[in-house]
């Protein structure tokens, strides 16, 4: 029993940190090396890895996505699709598609004169998926070693934890003013009742029940033993 | 269009029930209070009537008011992010 609850906890625990992993933005730091455009099939599950720009594209089989094409200091390649979330889910409210693609553009460098920039992006990389993480925004910095601090996710963690907090307190008192006086209530209505039954049972008995007791007195008692 | 009424919706019964669940627990938490109250002043009078007239002060009072932020607050939270990620 002890092994399915900690397995059915382990499996809850996985699924929330995978959301907010693929959901929260993350920041690397990359020199972009290029920028395009590339139609995509979209009528399979990973349909789910890839955004809503507006409302005709839920509908469609495939279309044109950009993306950003970047190598992170340790030489590793990173590439960003960039689509518009619009209204929908994550909600990052990107709308600047087209003006993210020309600052990517823009700042575009070689190894030998490279300008780093920090990409936020959220979601995930992966080759057999062919799934890639979209970026949201792009801004220059001084160097590869710069330290960013996440303010956006200390936020919404924080937050997300005083919700569940607040949650936790709600439920708590409303245990205490709502659902243990009514227990506290049925327990005693259950007392009056069992009290009642024995009261009946008492009078059930009637003349009858009280001849047959007094029979019972006569009856010989076993014999003392010598 | 159809995702930004989607949105307009879901946020709204998201927010609507989430309202109601907090009035709920501030006006519990008010009259839990209420009840202390008055076994701390002696317990004279009517209990309930103690706690109803109290209840009836903190409905007039702003706190109840503030709880309309839970509408306010998600709707400024997205025109900022909107201006943030989109027009910066």
């Amino acid at each position: 029993m002890r092994y399915v609850k900690w397995t059915l906890w382990a499996i809850l625990a996985l699924i929330v940190g995978g959301f907010l992993h693929y959901t929260l933005p993350q920041h690397d730091i990359v020199r972009v090396v290029g920028t395009y455009q590339e139609r995509q099939d979209l009528n399979d599950w990973t349909r789910i890895f890839w955004a809503d720009p507006d409302d005709q594209s839920a509908a469609l089989v495939n279309r044109d996505v950009q993306f950003i094409q970047a190598v992170d200091a340790r030489g590793r390649e990173r590439v960003y699709r960039n689509e518009d979330t619009g209204w929908s889910w994550p909600p990052y409210f990107k709308f600047d598609t087209a003006n993210l693609q020309t600052r990517a553009e823009d700042l575009k460098s070689t190894a030998a004169n490279p300008q780093w920039v920090v990409v936020t992006h959220y979601g995930w990389r992966n080759q057999v998926l062919s799934i890639f993480p979209n970026a949201v925004s792009i801004r220059p910095v001084a160097g590869p070693d710069v330290r960013i601090i996440p303010w956006v996710n200390i936020v919404i963690l924080t937050v997300l934890a005083g919700m569940l907090l607040l949650l936790w307190r709600m439920w708590a008192q409303f245990r205490e003013r709502t659902i243990e006086p009514a227990l506290a209530e049925v327990g005693e209505a259950w007392d009056r009742v069992d009290d009642r039954a024995d009261a009946a049972r008492e009078r059930a008995r009637g003349a009858w029940g009280r001849f047959r007791a007094w029979l019972g007195t006569w009856r010989a008692k076993p014999p003392p033993r010598h | 269009m159809i995702a930004f009424a989607r949105l307009v919706v879901v946020l709204f019964v998201v927010q609507t029930v989430f309202y109601v669940l907090i009035r709920l627990y501030v006006r519990s938490l008010r009259r839990e209070k209420l009840e202390k109250r008055w076994e701390r002043e002696g317990a004279q009078g009517d209990r309930d009537a103690y706690v109803e007239a109290g209840m009836r002060e903190f409905d007039a009072s702003l706190t109840p008011k503030l709880l309309l932020l839970v509408y306010v607050i998600p709707a400024v939270v997205i025109g900022v992010i909107l201006y943030a990620t989109s027009f910066r």
